[in-house]
């Protein structure tokens, strides 16, 4: 298969890059690691007419602590991400995702975390080739008006697969965007449209700089479920923050629970999460309960469009959410001994 | 002659494949690989509808684009160029198409990336028409005809066969089972996608470089398409590049290879067609589907009385090889296990999805899923052991088969006890871990399709001991090439790498009918050791007069000829030769042998000893059930196969852990997912075929029985390690937690929703 | 499209080609530098067959445009022998059996030789992991794990470990 015709531009500093986005804005998209972009350029869908690389950055490839945050640069490589002890210990749920993401030689040492955070929407009526769509009406998020995966949705549904935006929400992540002439930073909870065309909020010109996380002080887990153990996007997947309270022995400070790959964003359950506020480090029962309302919460976004039946990817978030609730619980209670 | 192991030379060595330093330097030429001054490039254009007429094609646009240097729809096929065996399938489609596979145009041109934008240039106006997808639908008398001039979607084949009387048996049984079985499209997944190089010479002869396993019968087939092209009397020659994986998908001459002559006749230049990895999944063919109803009795010993057996094969939109496998199922549904009385009826139904062809088992794999899957459910209804219940019907030497195969050398009881000296069977295992068992049958002796189950070999010794064998066989991988070295290099006392094997060309090699029916080793090996037997006759004789003693006395070892016992008699062979021919009236030493195996075309009632031996083979998986998400989790797994002898240990070995791993994916992993006849997965993200991490060891006890037809004993191995990991699998997972999935591939959700119906 | 002219570092030669941006490293190791060790089976980075090496790390040749491969060094299939002398990894794939159509064996190879540089002495779990991106339709992998497990650390109760492919001894010798 054959890349479509463009302009390449490898801009050498941060700036330089800035510039060129401000000035091409629709018509250019960024090159990191390629291994996302590339795919659906070959398949047809997207003909950018820049694609300005990332190559020369190497500045925004990093990963520190400072002051309680977790610093990491967008074009780090996957590959240093599951390298890196101090993610291992102090955002594991960032470690495991990446870990499983693909396959080794796949991504990691191209793909980088930035481009896995800002990975198209997927759907399996619209990641086919360009000969299969051309053969039917396009869909919305082909720019037609149609939803293969609902009848007659009148939206986009296509599903966000990213293993690690669903860790990094439940760490409570927040990501800096950078432009020419500024910067803004927000929380990655409310980087989504929930708009399965244009899932992010973020202007052309705007460039995903940075991604910081707070160290809480807190255990998180990542789980997702696939056929194979390799290669395969997630079809339903989980991430959970628990700190354990400081005062009370025992018992749970605060949660947050994340669900991904069931929506057009990773979904952040607010209600479930409170719901194990006060609730003890061993309260399975109240796990269950917040696994299977975490179920019913997501299995409203959910249609039938990354593989499996929609019934049982709906069923195994709860699964997932119950287990990545105990095995933070466990790893809090492990760590006070 | 039966000879212990330790007494060959090269027989039984692991001796690496004989191309791999080639390969993994990056060095063997494959057709991706092969250029040609002035080659183009073709494309193919598919249909956009399932099932339409063709009202109107308008190429004009096409044609205008620089660079185009040929673009051709059906009516520039000759009309009597068709494919398939009832020749019912043209190239490229003319007025109707029947499936979303079927090619409706195609382009040459100097680049991919022109001939692809060409196919975009290329107006088609079509009358879409009510498409059928349903196998059993499509049965009925409403439904739409695929076929407009055929009364019904029914095909009219032999398969229905009955021996002995069932109904009878029936009734006199203890114990009878019924169930009913699926199995779904699953696809070869060759590294190396399809693809042909074709070109005229200025007499119009053609020379054609293609993946084929099937040399000399598609040279007859290109012989016919020249022909049906005008062009009498003109010379074919089929090349093969290194082959990038066989399993059954070059077994026929495809659209790809007519298309490429025709665009190449046409440009009068090299056109070369390869395949990209979506269209290998979406235009090339699948494991035929089936639909079993099974009923199965034995007496109340365990005895089995009658197997009745009913399968509805979804033929897709053209008939292919699919539509044959029936005559391969039938070896396992009569032969395998002793049972006398069985019947057997299938019948292929023409839809609009794609259609099958011949991959690894031939239909095997899926009658075998139903066999013994139900075996297991009759052991249980019977109150009998399932090991002992196999052991009590098992096949023996000697034995003649309902259907009349003769089986020789039988080693099922020996592969049914490996199995069992490696996994637990009786007793309790940890919660959600069972166990599993199934045997198989296959041919191991050639198989008879057609009028010739050949193979011919040519055998020319140069002056210094290094022999050339020309041979008929194909080798895509699996080691055609090493077997035949080391049994020449065995009859002469030679070393394995003394041997050139030569298979790449029609213009050199002799006849065979193709690599299938994992008859490489026995018959391609039989006519190698035929040849080498005549030469070694010769060299006899030369030595004979030299050693002044007889010729029968004269051995061949360690690239000498002697007399045995006798220094002063002995001589190295490249000397021996030398004399022989570097002198007035000197000799070549040259043989050809052609081996056509005693076995027998099906006749009436499809009888016939298809074969001159069969493969046994018992295959043990232990399972794991995560009772929470479903997933089927394989701890171990044993294969073990009667492969007569093994000639080659190492690549025996590699042939049974690539079978046992493609079929641990078609039991678990793996199906073509089609949508009103679109494949919807053709990607190796979507088809989920077994990775190295999902992989498990394999162990493969290798039982020997020393058949006295095979060359030195061995029989055939490339497809017993695929045919029964489905049942096997499937049989675990009912033992370990009590649901039997009867439709491939035993996904999570099949496993989960079992388990629910079964807790409520 | 107008071609440019860049300089790629393949296998420690300096190449000069032209291209176009939309070319990838693939296609100019096979089109233009007739380097077809390395093979094109999905076109989609899934595959595996078009590994190689970019600055020592193991990248799919066909996600990558040949214009991101300035300045990097890059390894091909036919970079892992020295001449004709065959590396331990490559000899070691061929007296496992781990070769059989081939196909998948160039981007095999260059997996497990990055794994082997990080890793020397890697367990079955760790290459089963590391070669999790390279799919092969014909071994069922073990005889490739086996190939890399063994390389540099020869078994005792490997049967081929104990051989070599050249010269194989003579019966007797």
């Amino acid at each position: 298969m054959r890349l479509p015709r463009f302009n390449y531009l490898g801009p050498d500093t941060l700036e330089d890059t800035l510039d060129l986005l401000a000035f091409h804005r629709d018509d250019a998209k960024i090159l990191a690691g390629g291994t996302d972009l590339l795919v659906r350029m070959k398949k047809g869908l997207l003909k950018p007419n820049v694609l300005i690389s990332l190559k020369a950055l190497k500045d925004l490839s990093y990963i520190h602590e400072e002051d309680g945050y977790i610093k990491i640069g967008a074009r780090t490589p996957l590959a240093d991400i599951t390298a890196s002890d101090l993610i291992q210990k102090k955002a594991c749920a960032l470690f495991q995702a990446c870990e499983k993401i693909g396959a080794i030689t796949m991504q990691h040492y191209r793909g980088t975390i930035g481009g896995n955070i800002l990975q198209d929407n997927r759907c399996h009526h619209y990641n086919q080739s360009d000969f299969h769509r051309s053969g039917r009406q396009p869909c919305h998020k082909d720019g037609g008006k149609i939803c293969y995966a609902r009848d007659e949705a009148d939206r986009c549904n296509s599903t966000c697969q990213s293993d690690g935006a669903t860790a990094l929400m439940a760490l409570g992540a927040e990501i800096t965007l950078a432009r020419k002439g500024g910067e803004r930073t927000v929380d990655l909870a409310n980087f989504y449209t929930t708009d399965g065309i244009m899932p992010f909020a973020m202007e052309s010109h705007e460039l995903l700089k940075e991604i910081i996380i707070p160290v809480k002080g807190a255990q998180s887990v990542y789980k997702r479920l696939a056929y194979r153990s390799a290669i395969d996007y997630p079809i339903v997947c989980a991430g959970v923050l628990l700190k354990p309270s400081k005062s009370q022995k025992n018992k749970i400070e605060d949660v947050r629970i994340v669900v991904g790959a069931m929506s057009r964003s990773p979904l952040f359950l607010v209600q479930e999460s409170s719901s194990l506020k006060g609730k003890s480090l061993t309260d399975v029962d109240a796990f269950k309960k917040a696994a299977d309302s975490s179920m019913n919460s997501a299995s409203t976004f959910a249609v039938h469009n990354v593989g499996a039946t929609l019934e049982y990817r709906c069923e195994m978030v709860s699964q997932m959410v119950f287990q990545a609730l105990k095995e933070a619980a466990q790893k809090a209670i492990d760590v006070k001994g | 002659m039966s000879k212990n192991n330790s007494e060959f030379s090269v027989v039984g060595k692991r001796i690496p494949k004989l191309d791999a330093a080639q390969k993994a330097m990056g060095r063997a030429e494959y057709i991706q690989d092969v250029k040609l001054p002035g080659m183009l490039y073709g494309k193919i254009l598919y249909s956009r509808y399932a099932h339409a007429n063709i009202v109107k094609i308008d190429t004009s646009k096409a044609v205008a684009l620089s660079g185009v240097h040929a673009v051709l729809t059906g009516e520039d096929v000759p009309k009597k160029m068709k494919m398939g065996f009832i020749k019912d399938n043209p190239p490229i489609k003319k007025g109707k198409v029947c499936s979303l596979r079927d090619e409706v145009a195609a382009v040459a041109a100097i680049s991919p990336e022109i001939a692809k934008k060409a196919l975009g240039l290329i107006e088609i106006e079509y009358e879409e028409l009510e498409g059928i997808f349903d196998p059993e639908k499509a049965m009925e008398k409403d439904s739409p005809l695929v076929n407009e001039h055929l009364k019904s979607n029914v095909l009219k084949m032999p398969w229905d066969i009955h021996y002995g009387d069932v109904e009878k048996a029936e009734k006199e049984s203890a114990f009878v089972v019924e169930d009913r079985f699926t199995t779904t499209w699953v696809t070869h997944c060759c590294m190396g996608t399809s693809g042909a190089v074709a070109l005229f010479d200025a007499s119009e002869n053609l020379t054609i470089y293609t993946n084929t396993q099937i040399p000399s019968l598609a040279h007859k087939d290109f012989l016919e398409a020249l022909k049906a092209m005008g062009l009498e009397n003109k010379r074919v020659r089929v090349i093969k590049p290194i082959i990038g994986g066989g399993f059954g998908s070059k077994l026929d001459t495809y659209a790809y290879e007519h298309i490429a002559i025709l665009l190449a006749y046409k440009c009068r230049k090299p056109v070369k067609v390869v395949f990209d990895r979506v269209e290998e999944f979406k235009a090339t063919s699948t494991r035929q589907p089936t639909i079993t109803y099974i009923k199965q009795g034995c007496d109340k010993n365990g005895k089995l009385l009658f197997r009745d057996m009913r399968m509805v094969l979804d033929n897709g939109g053209h008939t292919s090889w699919g539509a044959t496998t029936p005559s391969v199922m039938l070896m396992p549904i009569s032969s395998l296990y002793r049972v006398e009385n069985v019947k057997y009826v299938a019948k292929c139904v023409y839809t609009n999805n794609t259609y099958s062809q011949a991959m690894r088992g031939y239909g095997n794999p899926q009658a075998t899923f139903a066999i013994e899957s139900s075996m297991d459910i009759l052991a249980e209804k019977s109150g009998i052991d399932r090991i002992e219940f196999r052991r009590i019907n098992k096949n023996q030497s000697g034995d003649e088969t309902p259907q009349g195969l003769k089986i020789t050398s039988c080693g099922l009881e020996e592969c049914i006890d490996a199995v069992k000296k490696e996994l637990k069977f009786d007793g309790k295992n940890e919660k959600s871990v069972g166990t599993g068992i199934a045997s198989l049958i296959h041919v191991g002796g050639g198989a008879r399709i057609y009028g010739s189950d050949g193979c011919g070999a040519i055998l020319k010794m140069d002056d210094y001991g290094k022999v050339d064998v020309f041979t008929g066989g194909t080798d895509m991988g699996q080691g055609m090439d090493n077997i035949t070295a080391q049994i020449v290099a065995e009859e002469l006392g030679l070393l394995a790498e003394d041997i050139n094997v030569i298979h790449s060309d029609t213009d050199i090699c002799p006849w065979d009918v193709g690599a299938h029916a994992s008859r490489s080793t026995f018959v391609a090996g039989n006519a190698a050791l035929g040849a080498a037997k005549k030469v070694k006759k010769k060299i006899q004789a030369i030595a004979s007069k030299l050693f002044d003693a007889p010729a029968g006395k004269i051995e061949f070892k360690n690239k000498l000829v002697f007399v045995p016992g006798d220094e002063e008699r002995s001589m190295p062979i490249g000397k021996l030769l030398r004399k022989a021919h570097f002198r007035p009236g000197g000799t070549m030493l040259m043989a050809e042998n052609f081996y056509d195996p005693d076995n027998e075309n099906m006749g009436k009632e499809l009888k016939g000893n298809m074969s001159m031996t069969y493969s046994f083979g018992a295959h043990g998986a232990k399972v794991k059930v995560d009772e929470e998400t479903g997933k089927v989790e394989v701890l171990e797994y044993v294969a073990a196969h009667d492969v007569g002898r093994a000639i080659n240990p190492l690549l025996l070995e590699g042939q049974v852990y690539g079978g046992v791993v493609m079929g641990l994916g078609y039991a678990l992993t793996e199906e073509v997912t089609v949508k009103d006849g679109e494949i919807m997965n053709a990607n190796f993200r979507d088809y989920k075929l077994f990775t190295a991490k999902d992989a498990v060891k394999i162990k493969a006890p290798v039982i020997e029985t020393d058949d006295k037809d095979g060359p030195f004993g061995a029989k055939g191995i490339g497809e017993p390690g695929c045919v029964p990991t489905a049942p096997a699998i499937a049989n675990a997972v009912y033992d370990a937690v009590g649901v039997r999935i009867k439709n491939l591939p035993i996904t999570p959700e099949k496993v989960l929703a079992a388990l629910k119906e079964k807790n409520n | 499209m107008e071609k440019i002219q860049i300089t790629l570092n393949i296998n420690d030669k300096p190449c000069d080609v032209m291209v176009s941006p939309n070319d990838t490293l693939l296609e100019v190791l096979r089109d233009e530098l007739d380097l077809t060790g390395s093979k094109d089976a999905c076109s989609e980075g899934i595959c595996g067959s078009c590994t190689i090496h970019m600055d020592g790390k193991p990248v799919r040749s066909c996600l990558t445009l040949a214009m991101e491969a300035v300045g990097t060094k890059i390894k091909t299939v036919e970079g892992l022998a020295n001449g004709d002398e065959l590396s331990d990894l490559q000899q070691s794939f061929i007296d496992h059996g781990a070769v059989q159509c081939g196909f998948c064996t160039p981007g095999m190879l260059m997996s497990a030789d990055a794994l082997l540089k990080e890793n020397p002495s890697p367990d079955d779990k760790t290459i089963r992991k590391a070669l999790a991106g390279n799919i092969c339709r014909c071994t069922g992998y073990a005889k490739i794990v086996d190939a890399v497990a063994h390389t540099g650390n020869p078994q005792d109760n490997c049967p081929d470990c104990l051989t070599s492919s050249k010269p194989y001894k003579i019966q007797g010798e």
